[in-house]
């Protein structure tokens, strides 16, 4: 396959799993952002407005994190109810197009809730040259390290209904429990060890200090960056060792 | 003639199936260039396992297949190229309708949008789906899916489709024209390798068959090989009264509603009809159907589930 077919591939995907879809049922949108949008209502009403801004950076997190819900759900119906994947494995397509393209079709859904985000993350006052540049490459480890995790878990599932299970397992380990809504420092001092596992915890601690919430020195920027890029290295391999294009 | 697919010694076993369980169990196919090929068997005999092997969906256990001269073990992307497959129960995506889901595919696979623009026009016209072409799949009948199926993959570009019980679900109408798109497809020296239940559908389509039954090959040939190699090609049925023991002498003897219905070879086949003449019975004779072969040659009719790697004795009616 020539690069040009390659990505024309790519494309295809996008619009047969992202564009298409929500052309069909526009509700798809509504439903990334009613997750994001009712923490950030719960925490205004509960805190008094006092902790909104982290509702707004908490809510950029959970958005890009649940792309990797919705596209575990994806492939696991896609690869057992209609057999897509049998599909895409029989042609040209190999498996990092298939990988990409359907990471990226997950990414569209995303992107009204990044926007309604964006506008109350400039509204805030927030928004600076490298708030913004942080922000963006938060999004993307965590849009990647998501898809990985995604993908690796749909290779397990043998039925749609198991992934009922996991999404909301996954948005409580990777945004309730560690400090993606609050501060790290709310936490008593085993849990914020114990937070340190979830990759979520450094990508929250970067924006929170971007955008001044927290105190970020640069040292401990630069190791925030480190554990998530690691994070999403990591997951990364695992899909890739762990995710099955052909069935052994 | 070279072949497009051919298995040597193919076996598989699927992780966590109970010892001596084989899914395939030694087989090996030469499946000729530009032809239909039809493979037959009851479920869970082996047929699907077979074509995901060699579609490159699945892994091998012990030997291996070569599509197009290349070895699905290490040469799957040379071979991906060139394949194109309907696997068993695929649906299309229920939010695309049926021109999308044609175009999109063919998109998929590379074509130029405005080749693959061409091509779905002519599939979707070939398979009488032109008026559904905005029918969104979720509103569309179980057949009409699965014939947008068929369409998707008869449009592509590749050298071998594989398709695995296309035609299940659908009218006889829409079957026909099923048929006559792969027959279009095989004239154009493409090869289709077809897994059906329906053995009308293989005799018709097929060039040549292979019978499988618990993984093991069983019996392979043009429909003429299978009907010479069953030691009763002939098949009479008797209407009224005629002596069992005596019909027993010629062949193999069943009991149906309001007759019998007997085996036997083709000299035989006329005696009894003389006979049954005489005493002034209806009798109806032919060379047997391939459901005849297939019940004579596995034990149990094609409807019925396979059990299990269980060989059958049945196999023993075959002339070696």
């Amino acid at each position: 396959m020539s690069e040009r077919n390659r990505l024309r591939s790519i494309f295809t995907l996008v619009q047969l799993n992202g564009i298409i879809p929500i052309r069909t049922t526009p509700l798809y949108v509504v439903n990334l952002l009613a997750s994001p949008l009712s923490f950030l209502f719960f925490i205004y009403i509960v805190s008094h407005g006092t902790y909104v801004a982290y509702g707004i950076t908490g809510g950029m997190v959970l958005t890009m994190l649940t792309v990797g819900t919705s596209l575990q759900a994806d492939l696991t119906h896609y690869r057992h109810d209609l057999k897509l994947q049998d599909i895409v494995v029989a042609s040209p397509v190999e498996a990092p197009i298939y990988v990409a393209g359907m990471a990226l079709s997950e990414l569209v859904y995303s992107l009204p809730a990044l926007a309604v985000f964006v506008v109350l993350f400039v509204a805030w006052g927030f928004a600076t040259v490298t708030s913004l540049v942080v922000v963006a490459g938060v999004m993307v480890l965590v849009w990647a390290f998501a898809c990985a995790l995604a993908f690796t878990l749909a290779t397990y599932f043998k039925d749609v209904r198991e992934t009922f299970i996991f999404s909301p397992l996954l948005s409580l380990l990777f945004t309730v429990l560690p400090p993606v809504y609050y501060p790290i420092s709310a936490l008593p001092g085993w849990a914020q060890v114990a937070a340190r596992v979830s990759p979520t915890t450094y990508a929250a601690g970067l924006v929170q200090g971007a955008v001044g919430l927290q105190p970020l020195s640069l040292s401990a920027a630069a190791l925030d960056w480190a554990v998530l890029g690691a994070f999403t290295v990591v997951l990364f391999l695992v899909a890739a060792v762990k995710a099955r294009w052909r069935e052994p | 003639m070279a072949s497009a697919v051919s298995s040597v010694g193919l076996g598989k076993k699927y992780p966590g199936a109970r010892p001596g369980k084989f899914a395939l169990d030694d087989l090996s196919l030469e499946i000729p260039t530009g032809r239909v090929y039809g493979l037959i068997g009851r479920n869970g005999a082996g047929k699907t396992t077979f074509i995901r092997i060699a579609a490159t969906q699945l892994a091998a256990t012990q030997g291996t297949v070569y599509v197009l001269g290349h070895d699905v073990r290490n040469e799957e992307r040379a071979i991906r190229a060139r394949i194109a497959c309907v696997p068993q129960e695929s649906r299309p995506l229920y939010f695309l309708n049926v021109e999308e889901v044609v175009y999109l595919y063919l998109k998929l696979r590379g074509l130029d949008p405005r080749e693959a623009r061409r091509r779905t026009q002519d599939a979707l016209d070939e398979l009488s789906l032109t008026p559904y072409r905005r029918s969104l799949v979720s509103r569309l009948s179980g057949g009409l899916r699965r014939r947008t199926l068929c369409a998707m993959v008869l449009a592509s570009d590749a050298d071998v489709l594989f398709l695995d019980e296309p035609t299940t679900g659908l009218d006889p109408i829409a079957r026909r024209e099923v048929w006559e798109a792969i027959r279009r497809a095989s004239r154009e020296n493409r090869t289709i390798l077809l897994t059906t239940h329906y053995l009308d559908e293989a005799e018709a389509l097929s060039s040549r068959l292979a019978l499988i039954e618990s993984g093991r090959l069983m019996l392979e040939g043009t429909p003429a090989d299978l009907r010479a190699r069953v030691r009763y090609p002939y098949r009479v049925t008797v209407q009224g009264s005629f002596p069992r023991e005596e019909l027993a002498s010629y062949g193999k003897v069943s009991e149906i509603e309001g007759g019998m219905l007997l085996f036997t070879r083709e000299p035989e086949a006329h005696e009894v009809a003389r006979r049954a003449l005489e005493r002034g019975l209806r009798i109806s004779m032919g060379p047997v159907s391939l459901e005849d072969i297939f019940l004579d040659v596995v034990g149990k009719s094609i409807e019925e589930d396979s059990n299990g790697p269980e060989k059958d004795d049945a196999s023993l009616e075959v002339e070696s």
